[in-house]
């Protein structure tokens, strides 16, 4: 019973603090870029004054939509939150260490996929169908890089637990770092730009037609569904950027117990996910959005790299 | 008590065929009726077999000690005869609303699903080429219906060619075993003294001869063609269970009959398995028609049970064998899943055809709206099929990617590590797609509005109709939920076939191999359903009640007009272009000028992804044949002379080499 109560407290934790910081994480990287852009940008706190006012607002639906429309955004935030809970956060441990896996990750996170564009399909408008059809296109193509360059990390440990790959990386730095650590990392990075819909793959900033994915598919959304859509963006970007740092970084982790050494956990964890942030808005900065039919040579490399990660981990370890 | 139920299906079945020719009774649907009844029964049967262990033997005619018509029903065609039952009583009472009174439709509906029970309780060899001879015979029939319209008769006489050339191959497999172990009894038929060539042979005759059956790449030319003609409830038969007899084969033939095997047996089962996987739906993505979608689905999914058949033979031949049991039952549960949304599939396209008389999905739309129960069942089938949680979909593909996974580890030899990681991305791959694929069927079919009159006036079917897509919905989402209970009672099938359970497969709810990573759809289901209302109640908690506005959708300004829509071709065009050097689509632009005006009077578009195995493969195979065959019309000179010649040729070549 106690194992179970320490479960759902650090469960509540998690989501908890997910949901608290996804917003601020969105806002350091919008500052960070309009900074580049030799703008001021929205304060840090933008994000939150944004999510409380769609929140609060009326919706327009469309006369054509039909119960997707409305079940899609609170199911999709569901889900997000759900694939947190296996993914660890604070330390090696995971609220639900023996339900779930890495690919029980990548399964709900395809589901949060599947909700979001049967949504953007639902009221007929070509828009939301437009931006459905990319996301797809591009998420078919991600989903084997995000579990490949996962599952290079999981042979040594020979778990798909992702606590278990944490503890076994902070165990053993030196048999964890090697090519094949590095092959998977390069591809997992691009997972993270692809499926936070940013530069080069997408564009968080644009509303055109010509370039949109993600804001396509929200394009009928409105009021507390439009908020709710926007918050599991953000949620899914802070899960991403914390799998990034706690899986292929995990070092010091494991070994955080009791109060201090949590707070100095999150510490850690909260620099090293700000440098994440960072780096993506560099990214954004440096390089320029991609052709949607380029992108399968940018996702066909992060795949090759990452099941060659697999490749040199089987065949060198 | 179990053989007795086994009998009085199969009796039940020979009664609901000879019912069809009671005319008064037609109305009743007596052939439909007494099906679903025999399925019901088979089906009891059948998880009795699995969930107990024990085999089962009716001898049904015993002409002579050499040639016996029996049944015996073991754990793993048990199995098998599990997903028949199951898929039958759903098709078949599916079919009491659905089927229109053909006297030749009822008649031979009931003898296909016989024959279909028969091919997985055969107890030797003749008994099972029979049956699998009446199978090949009745589908065709029912493929075939009146063939009125040429596509039809063209797909049963693929149908019928493909699946007779596989025959042979299978005859032959089975008869290299049995000269080795010296009976024709399954129960007795051993191939493992064989030489290492000649098993090998017998292997991959087993893998062409069956793979036709299942539909593997580049076998699987008649699947999409035949499949999609047929009523949708034989269709629904068809895919869901009589591609898993070809599947049921192969683990006979592989895993049973010859031993421990090789592994490079393995590698060649998984590769094909992942090619069928990955291409199947990438054909299924361009398909606009809904049956046809399917039908491709089913070439990858039969691809992914491919996979872990391959996976179980590899790693037993290395002797890995309680990955191999996973590997097995990880097939086995995704043959089972994929029977549960094949099905619910097939019959929603066959509720679509009837309620809006076209299965184009350019032509739909809107239907979600229009039949909200249909659309529901659909759409969770959709979800299941797309292999996502928490439905049974994901249950199957994580038990096989979890194995996979397990195969990579240190243990093995470097080809199947390496072989089985590849495929975990390919899988991964057919994931993604899947859902690109199914999202799109469901998205462009049932959400948005109505593009043709038809599909606007389209209703919900007869409740017996609806009724049943509910029920297997409600299968799909349950049996995922409880997978790790279906895990359990399918290990008498790696007990009796590898000789060990996959250990820890499923403790209290939940799937798991012997160590490293566990999944528990039990609590997946619970954190899901006790996290759904937060969002709603937090955000009305501190926000406050709010209303909602109905509108026209946007339009950019202009008056919305459903031929704005996006249809199923557009939909997929970026990974058209994204997969074009696989898929060779083709594109013609005809630009029609008017005199010397320099404006275009007309412009034709037309675009089309050709199917390149037959294109490619088997027409010229076939121009092949008919060359050689007006080649040797030279030995037909016509004269008595030359034949005799002949005959006297053979005679002394037979005395030289037969003795």
């Amino acid at each position: 019973m106690n194992g179970t109560a320490e479960a759902v407290i650090l469960g509540i934790v998690q989501i908890a603090a997910a949901v608290a910081a996804a917003p601020l994480l969105n806002g350091f990287i919008k500052k960070i870029k309009a900074r580049f852009q030799l703008r001021q940008g929205p304060p840090l706190l933008q994000g939150y004054r944004d999510l409380a006012k769609w929140l609060s607002r009326s919706e327009q639906v469309a006369d054509s939509s039909s119960f997707v429309h409305a079940l899609a955004p609170a199911a999709i935030l569901t889900a997000t939150l759900a694939a947190l809970l296996f993914v660890p956060v604070f330390a090696e441990r995971t609220p639900l260490t023996a339900s779930g896996d890495l690919i029980v990750v990548v399964g709900l996170l395809a589901l949060t996929r599947a909700l979001l564009t049967l949504g953007g399909m639902d009221s007929g408008g070509a828009f939301g169908q437009m931006g459905s059809s990319r996301e797809l296109a591009v998420g078919a193509l991600v989903e084997p890089v995000l579990l490949l360059s996962l599952v290079a990390l999981a042979l040594q440990p020979q778990s798909t637990r992702m606590g278990d790959i944490v503890a076994f990386g902070d165990a053993h730095p030196g048999e964890f770092i090697g090519l094949g650590w590095a092959l998977a990392a390069a591809g997992f990075a691009v997972v993270l730009v692809a499926e936070t819909g940013r530069i080069p793959v997408d564009n968080p900033d644009t509303h055109l037609e010509l370039t949109m994915i993600h804001e396509g598919m929200l394009i009928e959304y409105s009021g507390r569904s439009l908020g709710m859509l926007h918050y599991a963006a953000m949620i899914k970007q802070l899960l991403l950027a914390v799998m990034l740092v706690n899986v292929f970084l995990p070092f010091g982790m494991a070994r955080f117990e009791g109060v201090p050494g949590y707070a100095l956990g999150t510490m850690l964890l909260a620099v090293k996910v700000a440098l994440v942030g960072l780096a993506l808005a560099i990214l954004e900065s440096a390089l320029a959005k991609r052709r949607l039919f380029e992108l399968p040579d940018l996702i066909g490399a992060a795949a090759f790299s990452a099941m060659l990660g697999v490749g040199v981990t089987v065949l060198f370890t | 008590m179990v053989n007795n139920l086994l009998a009085i299906s199969m009796t039940l079945l020979l009664v609901a065929s000879a019912s069809s020719f009671a005319h008064p009774l037609r109305r009743l649907r007596p052939a439909l009726v007494l099906s679903a009844l025999a399925s019901a029964f088979a089906l009891t049967a059948a998880i009795h077999v699995t969930a107990t262990g024990n085999p089962v033997t009716v001898t049904l005619w015993e002409p002579s000690p050499y040639a016996t018509l029996e049944m015996r029903l073991d754990p793993l065609g048990a199995a098998f005869a599990a997903i028949v039952g199951g898929v039958g009583l759903a098709s078949s009472v599916f079919g009491i609303g659905y089927a229109r009174h053909r006297l030749i439709d009822d008649f031979v509906y009931p003898l296909f699903l016989l024959m279909l029970l028969a091919v997985t309780c055969a107890g030797n060899v003749y008994t099972f080429l029979a049956a699998w001879e009446g199978m090949a015979l009745a589908s065709f029939i029912l493929v075939l219906g009146d063939g009125a319209a040429r596509p039809r008769r063209q797909a049963a006489i693929i149908y019928l060619v493909m699946t007779h050339v596989a025959t042979v191959f299978v005859a032959a497999s089975f008869f290299i075993v049995a000269r080795e172990s010296g009976s024709t009894d399954f129960a007795a038929m051993d191939g493992s003294a064989l030489s290492v060539p000649l098993a090998s042979l017998a292997f991959l005759f087993a893998v062409a001869g069956f793979g036709t059956k299942a539909g593997l790449i580049p076998l699987h030319i008649w699947l999409p063609r035949a499949h999609p003609v047929a009523p949708s409830h034989v269709s629904a038969m068809m895919s869901a269970a009589m591609v898993k007899t070809g599947l049921y084969g192969i683990a006979r033939v592989g895993l049973v009959f010859l031993g421990p095997g090789e592994p490079w047996w393995g590698i060649v089962l998984m590769a094909v398995g992942a090619v069928s996987a990955v291409l199947g739906v990438l054909y299924a993505l361009m398909e606009r028609d809904m049956k046809r979608i399917l039908a491709y689905s089913t070439v990858e999914n039969v691809g992914i049970i491919t996979v872990g058949l391959g996976a179980a033979v590899a790693l037993r031949a290395e002797g890995r064998v309680g990955l191999a049991a996973a590997a097995l039952t990880a097939a086995l549960l995704h043959a089972t899943n994929h029977a549960w949304f094949k099905t619910l599939l097939f019959l929603s396209a066959g509720s679509v055809q009837r309620a809006a008389h076209t299965l184009n999905i350019d032509r739909l739309g809107g239907l979600a709206r229009a039949m909200p129960a249909t659309g529901a069942a659909t759409l969770a089938g959709s979800l299941a099929i797309a292999a996502l949680p928490p439905f049974n979909g994901f249950s199957g593909e994580w038990m096989l990617l979890r194995t996979l996974i397990g195969a990579g580890g240190a243990d093995g030899g470097d080809a199947v590590r390496l072989t089985s990681l590849v495929v975990v991305g390919a899988i991964a791959l057919t994931g993604g797609l899947a859902v690109a694929c199914f999202v799109r069927m469901f998205g462009i079919a049932f959400l948005g509005v109505g593009r043709t009159p038809e599909a606007m006036a389209a209703r919900e079917p007869a409740p017996i109709m609806a009724g049943v897509l509910s029920a297997l919905a409600i299968g799909c989402l349950s049996t995922g939920i409880a997978s790790a209970w279906i895990v359990r009672w399918l290990q008498s099938v790696p007990d009796a076939v590898l000789g060990v359970r996959a250990t820890h497969a499923s403790d209290g709810g939940q799937l798991a191999l012997a160590s490293g990573g566990s999944f528990s759809p039990v609590l997946i289901a619970v954190v899901l359903i006790v996290l759904a209302p937060l969002p709603w109640l937090l955000a009305r908690a501190l926000f406050g009640a709010t209303g909602q506005r109905r509108g026209p959708v946007w339009s950019t300004g202009v008056v919305f007009r459903p031929t704005m829509q996006y249809t199923g071709t557009s939909f997929s065009k970026p990974l058209r272009l994204f997969f074009g050097r696989v898929l060779l689509p083709e594109r013609r632009i005809d630009v029609v000028y008017h005199g010397a005006s320099p404006l275009p009077r007309l412009v034709r578009y037309s675009g089309r992804v050709p199917a390149l195995f037959e294109e490619r493969l088997y027409l010229p195979l076939r121009a092949l044949a008919l060359w050689s065959a007006g080649r040797l019309r030279l030995v037909q000179s016509g004269s008595v002379q030359a034949y005799l010649l002949y005959m006297m040729a053979a005679l002394a070549v037979l005395l030289v080499v037969a003795r």
